[in-house]
């Protein structure tokens, strides 16, 4: 009797352990990857050679598209919300508290400061479709680039969350740009960063090969 | 469910008709794994490649004094002007420059970075010697032999042109480089090469002040 069991149980191996396992790493590694949050607009970055990857929290992305607009993007919701109540306190924006919420966990944008209320109320799907100007940039006089003043700002929301403990690192200030932009647009914003003592910032490329060269 | 697995793999000590009542709790879990993990590789690769490369850039103060420019070798200056259609236009210091044009291969502009190291390195008879870094890595020193590169991206530049030249400075190891905006003079200069370039170091300084 106890030597023909063996035969007959021998050809089937018991999966339900292995896929327990399947189905709890599928489960982590779907809980811990970012939905990617919806692009307003689509930018094919240059390959470089640098292996520095991007840091995943507190940064600040001053993205240029091809014809030379420019959107920003900030990480943390935190730093978002304290930011947008400090622009609305100052420029009198006369926003309310969903409406910051909303801000706070909006993507990138491209809207002047007077137009940010209305692309905040558009629903999600919609945002793309918002005709933005991007953020306007007044090189001649830096008291008056939205931009330098966004990012100034940001800066001082991440300090003073940094400081109550709500977020580990201050800002970093990374440039992504079209591999077509024109020059002069990018110019311009690397101009805005010094003007405001941003002297050191990234620039974001994709990996070298992955990118068809030139 | 494991469990469920576990009493039909040991319960087939009774008869036939036991057995068969068993055999239909028994799930092949085969395909189920199979796709498991297919999802696993899907979102594990998704996830690590997704993320970009940065590469560090510095700018040099706007505000600057003129007493604060330290003034290097004109021999060890080498200016490339970033142009339009992916050319790069250079020349070397700024009496008697003569323009020249490459572009970003690896024959082209790396080629030209290196002739003026090489020829730093021969002009002020500079020794290299290898010296090992922290990890235990030699890496080739040369005293002071570094040659300073002027990166300036015309207006008719793209933003690839720029990471393109950054990308060289890194690949050449070139120490000391600076992005600088372009001067109507080199402007000129690119159209007409054979009228010359009329700078001087006053403008240049001028130029980095303003």
């Amino acid at each position: 009797m106890p030597k023909n069991k063996p035969k007959r149980s021998a050809p089937s191996v018991d999966m339900t352990a292995m896929c327990d396992v399947a189905f709890l790493l599928l489960t982590f590694f779907m809980l811990t990857a970012k939905a990617k949050p919806q692009e307003t607009l689509v930018i094919d970055t240059p390959s470089s050679i640098s292996e520095t990857k991007l840091p995943d929290a507190g940064t600040v992305t001053v993205l240029i598209s091809k014809d030379g607009k420019i959107f920003l993007d900030m990480t943390g919701q935190h730093t978002r919300l304290d930011l947008i109540t400090n622009i609305d306190t100052a420029y009198a924006l006369r926003l309310s508290e969903e409406q910051k919420m909303k801000f706070s966990n909006l993507g990138s944008f491209g809207v002047s400061r007077s137009q940010l209320k209305k692309f905040i109320d558009l629903p999600s799907a919609e945002r793309s479709a918002f005709p933005a100007a991007g953020i306007p940039v007044d090189t001649a006089d830096i008291n008056k680039s939205e931009l330098a003043d966004w990012i100034h700002r940001a800066r001082l929301a991440q300090y003073r969350m940094k400081q109550s403990g709500k977020v580990k690192e201050e800002y970093v200030i990374i440039v992504k740009a079209d591999k077509d932009t024109p020059y002069p647009a990018v110019q311009k914003v690397i101009n805005t960063l010094t003007d405001i003592k941003v002297n050191k910032f990234n620039l974001i490329t994709s990996m070298e090969g992955k990118a068809e060269k030139k | 469910m494991s469990e469920i697995a576990q009493d039909g793999g040991g319960g087939h000590k009774k008869g036939g008709k036991v057995r068969s009542k068993k055999m239909s709790t028994r799930i092949d879990f085969t395909p189920m794994v199979d796709l498991g993990f297919l999802l696993i590789t899907f979102f594990m690769l998704t996830t690590t490649l997704a993320k970009p490369q940065i590469m560090a850039l510095v700018m040099p103060d706007k505000d600057i004094e003129k007493e604060d420019i330290e003034p290097v070798k004109e021999s060890k200056v080498l200016t490339l002007l970033l142009g339009a259609n992916d050319k790069v236009y250079w020349y070397e210091g700024i009496t008697d420059a003569k323009l020249d044009s490459t572009d970003y291969s690896a024959e082209g502009v790396r080629q030209v970075i290196l002739n003026k190291m090489d020829k730093v390195r021969e002009q002020f008879k500079l020794e290299t010697y290898k010296k090992k870094n922290k990890e235990g890595v030699e890496i080739e020193h040369t005293d002071g032999s570094y040659i300073n590169v002027i990166i300036k991206p015309t207006k008719d530049a793209r933003y690839k042109n720029l990471v393109d030249a950054l990308d060289e400075m890194a690949i050449s190891k070139v120490r000391y480089y600076v992005i600088l905006e372009v001067s109507a003079l080199e402007e000129a200069f690119i159209k007409n090469p054979a009228g010359g370039l009329k700078f001087s170091v006053e403008e240049q300084v001028e130029a980095a002040t303003n």
